[in-house]
């Protein structure tokens, strides 16, 4: 039924003057005949031109279960409650942060609000970044590394005002936090719209095309709580039971520092592909189909978060495949 | 063979939506509210619209995006809207608008006493009688329901961590003391007789308050979010949404504390949505997901008689009128049915 569509979310984030309100003004503009509605917040610094744009709080809720980092926005349960109830339907739904917002309350917004997860799903989230100050903004600010940390999407703005050589420096630095995000080289944050629209990047089958490139993990980064990922494969099949123990063990203890995982499991005696991802300790899995004939089965196991050479993580899913 | 669809439900129709009015119009219905015998509604697309017995009811534009909320102040609707504008809409559709905010959402209104009150953001917006400027009560988040005690001295005020609850004093000063409890809670409503605070939280559960000594506790074990919830008459049974069932909570004697709801089941298993008590009777109207309404007495085997089919549409509104004699229903989709309760020959 027309009315039960999802209306896609996209998350707007970067630091303040990397170029959000440009790209929200580019949207805007070019998607004629669309009807968005952008919930901003109020320290937005340019006005937007759109007939829905609404003020938001950027409040930050703790979930009363028990767990410490089941944070949750509470006004946008209640912007997008109300937005649901329109007459006219929305195309789409952008949410533009503050420079300083962890983006992390808003995603799992998306998994623990049921109203939310009903009506809205959460498209992408696009971070934009200015090629100019990132490497400074990452070093000075933990905000700027989970923004990277979480995007799905890196538009690298204003790269016309840095030399080639800085701008693979700062590739580089947004690989190592993050080597999933597609990188989007901007001036003036010019890209292609369906670059960043309804690209469904949290639907469990888009975890399907995740290709680690299975960077050797390098300790070099200069201070431990800096972000890092870390990729595990394994042709051997897992069992399900080790798995389900270690990882729920895993996530409620260390949860607050694993920021994104992603994986495709081949447990022993099962057809289907067991495909789950998650933000910090909210997971959301299911067995998406049988493997592809002539393929090899294999498991992969994406980590992006902090401390991660701590878990002992190459232990632990080693310790999960089959006897 | 095709089967013909629209036979098949006229032929399924319940005698009170053979009897009565239905409207199929597709805009999303938010909210109603009795005054005497007639009910307003809100909807999705900032209209109300106003049913009296024997008339026809047209759309009167209110607000230019969605009716956030609708109560009522002695004879006068009072709405607040995505527009940022607070009204006040007379039974006779005359518009005017108490105050505007702009871009900020008016989320809640209420009324008691010659007592005015909207809210916006993290503020109260407190109209005492005869004043022209509010009051501005202030508080740490956004708020998540507002109620007026049934005399209009103590105004309830829920929000993140609790709900503040601010007392008139005999110099009319509105002093504020706080109820805590972990977490975000939403509509909070006072028991009739204001022994009792109830607020319905971001978590599927229920916290109550008893005034007199603040001791509190939590209704648990809902499946959804709990977002409608009232008290019987005589304040026996809080009756509540968010499960399979309709779950009314004993509020008599030592309160809930301790003791089984009763559980009023509906065939089908799904979500109770909205909750509304016939006036004077130990008995509630249910509103289901799939848009279908029962009429049940509170008791453990219970009679239950269907009001309404199923539209697939979650109902999201209930009112009957204060002489109980008719009732009209809403769902997300826009249908209304708008109907007598009682048959020509039991009037």
């Amino acid at each position: 039924m027309e009315s039960n569509k999802q209306v896609p979310v996209t998350v707007l984030t970067g630091f303040l003057g990397a170029g959000k309100t440009t790209l929200l003004n580019r949207i805007l503009t070019e998607q004629h005949g669309k009807k968005y509605a952008v919930i901003v917040n109020e320290f937005g610094e340019q006005g937007i031109d759109n007939d829905l744009v609404v003020d938001a709080d950027e409040e930050v809720f703790e979930m009363n279960n028990g767990c410490i980092c089941c944070t949750v926005r509470g006004d946008l349960i209640r912007i997008l409650s109300g937005l649901m109830k329109r007459a006219d339907k929305l195309d789409a739904i952008i949410v533009e942060t503050t420079g300083l917002a962890d983006p992390a309350p808003v995603a799992q917004t998306f998994f623990v609000d049921q109203d939310v997860a009903d009506r809205t799903k959460l498209d992408a989230i696009v971070t934009v970044a200015d090629a100019v100050h990132l490497s400074s903004q990452l070093t000075d600010h933990h905000e700027a590394e989970e923004q990277i940390a979480f995007a799905d999407v890196v538009l690298l703005n204003k790269i016309d005002l840095v030399k080639e050589s800085g701008l693979e420096t700062v590739k580089e630095r947004i690989r190592k936090i993050n080597p999933f995000a597609k990188i989007i080289n901007t001036t003036k944050c010019g890209v292609s719209l369906n670059e960043i629209l309804n690209l469904d990047a949290f639907s469990l089958k888009r975890v399907l095309e995740v290709e680690p490139d299975f960077l050797e993990s390098d300790h070099d980064h200069e201070h431990d709580d800096d972000v890092t990922s870390l990729s595990f494969v394994s042709d051997t099949p897992l069992d399900m039971e080790k798995f389900q123990d270690w990882f729920s063990k895993l996530l409620q203890t260390k949860g607050q520092d694993i920021l994104r995982t992603k994986g495709i499991l081949d447990f022993t005696g099962e057809s289907d592909r067991y495909v789950f991802q998650g933000v910090h300790m909210l997971m959301d899995a299911s067995p998406m189909g049988k493997w592809p004939e002539g393929k090899v089965r294999s498991s992969r196991l994406v980590f992006i978060g902090r401390n991660l050479e701590n878990m002992n993580l190459k232990e632990g899913f080693e310790n999960c495949k089959s006897a | 063979m095709k089967a013909d669809l629209n036979k098949f439900t006229e032929l399924n129709k319940t005698k009170f939506e053979n009897r009565g009015k239905e409207l199929r119009l597709g805009i999303p219905v938010i909210n109603s509210v009795v005054i005497g015998n007639s009910i307003a509604v809100g909807f999705g697309d900032g209209t109300i619209r106003i049913f009296k017995a024997g008339q026809s009811s047209e759309p009167i534009k209110a607000h230019n995006g969605i009716v956030l909320c609708i109560s009522k102040d002695g004879d006068d609707i009072i709405t607040g809207g995505d527009d940022g504008r607070f009204l006040r809409i007379s039974l006779n559709g005359e518009i005017s608008e108490i105050a505007n905010f702009g871009s900020r959402w008016v989320d809640h209104v209420t009324a008691n006493n010659g007592s005015l009150v909207c809210t916006s953001g993290n503020n109260v917006y407190l109209w005492m009688a005869g004043r022209k400027e509010p009051k501005i009560l202030e508080h740490e988040s956004t708020i998540g329901g507002v109620a007026f005690d049934s005399k209009g001295r103590r105004l309830a005020v829920s929000r993140y961590g609790g709900v503040t609850l601010w007392k008139k004093d005999y110099s009319n000063k509105w002093k504020s003391s706080n109820l805590l409890w972990k977490g975000s809670h939403n509509k909070v409503i006072f028991s009739p007789d204001d022994r009792y605070l109830v607020t319905s939280m971001q978590e599927n559960q229920l916290h109550f308050w008893r005034l007199k000594d603040k001791t509190d506790s939590t209704m648990s074990g809902y499946g959804a979010k709990v977002k409608s919830f009232a008290f019987v008459h005589d304040t026996k049974f809080l009756v509540t949404s968010g499960s399979n069932d309709a779950v009314c909570w004993p509020f008599d004697g030592i309160g809930p504390e301790g003791r089984q709801p009763i559980c009023l089941p509906f065939v089908g298993n799904k979500l109770v949505t909205f909750v509304e008590p016939f006036p004077n009777e130990n008995a509630i109207f249910t509103g289901l997901s799939d848009g279908s309404v029962f009429l049940s007495e509170i008791e453990k085997s219970s009679n239950t008689i269907i009001i309404r089919s199923f539209t697939e549409s979650e109902v999201t509104t209930i009112s009957v009128t204060e002489d109980g004699s008719s009732i009209l229903i809403g769902d997300m989709a826009g249908n209304i049915l708008w109907t007598s309760i009682w048959d020509e020959e039991n009037k």
